[in-house]
């Protein structure tokens, strides 16, 4: 896999500054950086799949929604114990997906993404009027069994969560399958004409993508403690999953996560002055503005100034 | 012997139009056979029958003795035949040699993750069609056209190919290129790759091949040494346009 010991070095002071944030910064900011992790963790879900292969999905909440209910119901209706709720609500992810989704990794380009959608959409009415009594219908269900207390809590569970999501990703990119996958986001029949099935490599994305989703969607909904349908299977929701990946970087791990802290922190900060829904403008025009001038991310930008600045010293 | 690439009464129709008319030639191992005729011959058609790309309507394709004419397209460039197409089609983000790799992974997700790249293996077959150790790590974007073809064919022979479809190797190449791209056939024909060679350039194909095929509305019009086709009252009506 080439890996280097400033691979290592990076990703050890980057976990050591995440763990060292609790000492440095108020309760607040670290419940911003909660929702900055599992922001990030749905980045890098989507990633897998639309960033590398190219087939953008807009309807990864479908996926998360799987993940979170799925756990939530297990928990709060039957009494599971959330330690097997939320590997089973992982599976339950990837095999719902894999039912209604795989069929449409057939379709290419924008159709993709509008049938990926329209299943959000169709996510978003079932869950209100099939079995209102197990998923609370339109209201939601609140009073889920929660993981942590506290903000400190929150934040180690989130950030070990989305570390070990952020590595196991790494890693797997970085084989030839990285590689392939890549391959298919360049250009897919070339891929075909070089030997390979390129059916198996789409549902190998889709699976890891789905995994992260219902993963992440599972935590999610056991840090928060409740879940309603209009929070979950949003638009908002879908566009800041993919603002955040593309303004960091697509077909990186880094970059998703940058863009999930930028958005957030952005969001944050900006809730002062804009309380409302304008400061999705602002959303859209620094998304505009970056891929209009640097297409490839706010990583590919620290790298090149990176090598810039090497270049001059050296 | 069995031929390295048989086809027989190959037939392909669009609706009404009939692209590929019981079209039958083999191929002996080791053989270089040009496959000729003026545009909309049908030429590409038969390229995309060979490779499972479209569906022949009957006939049927062997390799090697054995039927392949149903199976997908990955699985025919498994048993040893690949193309190259008019336009190359790089993966222009990723470096020469990571082109290269695609070519050389095995189909299957596991083997992607366990096997590692075997980088020495991509680098010879790359310096092998005539790359510079500079140009392994450039991105596909930044090459010219006769890189591109080169790395098209890199890749295609990583796969294995035993016979190779190369169509219109010369298409948007300079003289020097095309001097480049000659050599590096006629080393592959002299390693046994079996090939069957579109192209306009008919001055270039004639060194590199040992007898042509001349097709038009897809139906074969004359076959033999370069010299007779060209030769031929038929070739020649049907690539100047005047009735024969």
């Amino acid at each position: 896999m080439g890996l280097r010991w400033y691979h290592f070095a990076a990703w050890g002071a980057f976990i050591l500054g995440l763990m060292a944030l609790p000492e440095l910064v108020s309760k607040g900011t670290l419940r911003t950086i909660i929702f900055a992790n599992y922001l990030a963790i749905f980045a890098i879900s989507w990633d897998l799949l639309s960033g590398r292969t190219g087939y953008i999905s807009f309807g990864h909440p479908f996926l998360i929604g799987i993940g979170a209910y799925t756990s939530a119901i297990l928990t709060k209706r039957f009494g599971f114990d959330v330690e097997l709720a939320i590997p089973i609500a992982v599976v339950v992810t990837m095999l719902g997906g894999l039912v209604v989704l795989l069929p449409a990794l057939r379709i290419k380009g924008s159709y993709f993404a509008l049938v990926t959608l329209a299943f959000m959409e169709l996510m978003y009415q079932l869950v209100q009027v099939i079995r209102p009594d197990l998923t609370g219908g339109t209201r939601g269900m609140s009073g889920i069994q929660t993981l942590t207390r506290g903000a400190v809590n929150g934040f180690y569970l989130s950030s070990v969560l989305m570390v070990i999501v952020a590595i196991a990703a790494w890693l797997l990119m970085r084989t030839r399958l990285g590689t392939a996958l890549t391959a298919v986001g360049l250009n897919e029949s070339a891929v075909e004409g070089s030997g390979l099935s390129t059916t198996k490599l789409k549902m190998v994305a889709f699976l890891a993508s789905a995994f992260v989703a219902g993963l992440g969607g599972a935590f999610y909904v056991h840090y928060l403690g409740s879940i309603a349908p209009r929070a979950l299977f949003d638009i908002n929701f879908v566009f800041t999953i993919i603002v955040a990946v593309l303004i960091g970087g697509a077909s990186t791990i880094i970059g998703p996560i940058i863009g999930a802290f930028f958005l957030t922190f952005l969001l944050e900060y900006l809730r002062p002055w804009l309380p409302g829904a304008e400061r999705y403008f602002i959303y859209g025009g620094i998304a505009l503005l970056l891929y209009m001038y640097q297409p490839k991310g706010i990583y590919y930008m620290l790298q090149s100034g990176w090598a810039r600045l090497k270049g001059s010293t050296s | 012997m069995t031929a390295a690439l048989e086809v027989t009464n190959l037939v392909k129709t669009f609706g009404g139009l009939t692209a590929t008319n019981d079209l039958s030639f083999a191929l002996e191992p080791g053989e270089s056979v040009g496959l000729i005729g003026p545009n909309g011959a049908g030429k590409t058609t038969v390229f995309s029958q060979i490779m499972g790309e479209l569906r022949q309507t009957s006939g049927s394709i062997k390799l090697f003795g054995t039927d392949i004419g149903l199976l997908s397209m990955p699985e025919r460039i498994r048993r040893g035949v690949s193309r190259t197409y008019q336009v190359p089609r790089p993966f222009a983000d990723l470096s020469v040699l990571e082109n290269i790799r695609v070519g050389f992974m095995p189909n299957s997700v596991w083997g992607m993750v366990v096997g590692r790249p075997n980088v020495e293996q991509e680098r010879d077959l790359a310096l092998e069609v005539g790359f510079n150790e500079a140009d392994l790590e450039k991105p596909a974007s930044d090459l010219s056209m006769g890189d591109l073809r080169k790395l098209e064919l890199a890749r295609t022979l990583a796969t294995g190919a035993k016979v190779l479809l190369l169509d219109e190797v010369f298409a948007g190449l300079t003289v020097g290129e095309i001097t480049q791209i000659s050599a590096l056939i006629q080393k592959l024909r002299s390693q046994g790759i079996t090939m069957l060679m579109v192209s306009h350039d008919l001055p270039a194909l004639d060194p590199l091949v040992d007898r042509v095929i001349a097709i038009e509305r897809g139906s074969m019009i004359a076959k033999g040494s370069f010299a007779e086709v060209i030769a031929n009252e038929e070739v020649r009506a049907s690539y100047l346009g005047v009735s024969a």
